[in-house]
């Protein structure tokens, strides 16, 4: 008995797991999504351009309620608008956007249906600086913001 | 005790075979993670190398656009250089003209695609500026100016979400 179960065992052919296809699709798979892959969020401003003297005239009737603007200058930036206090905040503050968007929820406090904002830059203005005021301005409650230069 | 000393042990080679089951168990997990991301985002929209984009709060997510990446010294379209930008800033003038002659190239061939579609998509001019944070206003003015100039008026600008 003890024989016939040991023959039986020995004719068993052992085979190991044919992993080497397997591995084929992994190589041929993970490089090409993690070249797809998505590790930085690449998201979007939409935005309004900057308007020419043909456009101007019908934004600029929509805008004559308030005309708020935010002009960014080296140094400081400044807050004003028709019936608006206009208020300079100096860029070397280190709470400087703080004290921008203090100002601009005051603004929307005051006209809450006003929700155009126009961003006044210098021609050697940053635009990393431009894109951190859009920001200070849309979570103030200012989601429409024009970009204006200045002659 | 001589003998014991002189005695050569020989070694015999043993054969391992490779282990590759926790390859496998770090390869699987790898590709079902990824997989997985893929399926919910796809990729839309490809920082272009060499610009580096400025953060931001935004969080709409990129719809397909034509591209306009300004970096450096260039203004490029869809991987090609068009411009540069001291040429451009230099000029007084707003319009960027390689810049609009390739829009316009663009704009027509859209345009002829949406008319083969049989006007079931319309020309929407959307273009995507994936700027340098280190750029000046100047140069996104007469990019931006441009754009709408050529029939590009829905403009987005490229940023790096930041929650």
């Amino acid at each position: 008995m003890r024989t016939s179960t040991r023959k039986r065992y020995r004719n068993i052919i052992e085979s190991d797991l044919e992993i080497m296809p397997l591995m084929n699709l992994f190589v041929a798979m993970i490089p090409m999504l993690l070249i797809s892959a998505v590790f930085l969020n690449v998201t979007v401003i939409n935005m309004k351009a900057p308007p020419d003297s043909a456009d101007a005239n019908e934004s600029n009737n929509k805008r004559e309620n308030l005309a708020l603007a935010i002009t960014i200058k080296d140094n400081y930036f400044v807050v004003e608008g028709r019936k608006i206090q206009k208020s300079v905040i100096a860029r070397s503050d280190a709470d400087a956007e703080v004290q921008l968007a203090a100002a601009l929820a005051n603004v929307v406090a005051t006209h809450p249906d006003n929700q155009d904002v126009m961003i006044i830059s210098q021609p050697d203005t940053q635009y990393g600086d431009i894109v951190a005021v859009m920001d200070v301005s849309r979570e103030s409650g200012l989601p429409s913001v024009s970009l204006l230069g200045v002659e | 005790m001589v003998g014991k000393r002189n005695r050569r042990i020989k070694i015999r080679s043993v054969h391992t075979p490779l282990r590759l089951t926790s390859m496998m168990d770090i390869l699987t997990v790898l590709l079902l993670f990824l997989l997985k991301s893929f399926v919910v985002e796809g990729e839309v929209m490809t920082p272009i190398p060499g610009v580096d984009l400025p953060e931001s709060t935004s969080d709409t997510t990129p719809r397909a656009a034509v591209v306009i990446a300004i970096f450096d010294d260039s203004v490029m379209m869809d991987g090609d250089v068009v411009a540069s930008v001291s040429a451009a800033v230099a000029s007084p003038d707003l319009l960027i003209e390689s810049l609009a002659a390739r829009l316009d190239e663009a704009r027509v061939k859209a345009e002829e695609i949406a008319r083969y579609r049989g006007g079931e998509e319309v020309f929407e001019g959307k273009v995507s500026i994936q700027g340098d944070r280190d750029i000046n206003f100047a140069i996104l003015q007469r990019v931006m100016f441009t754009c709408t100039v050529s029939g590009y008026e829905d403009i987005s600008l490229a940023v790096i979400g930041t929650s």
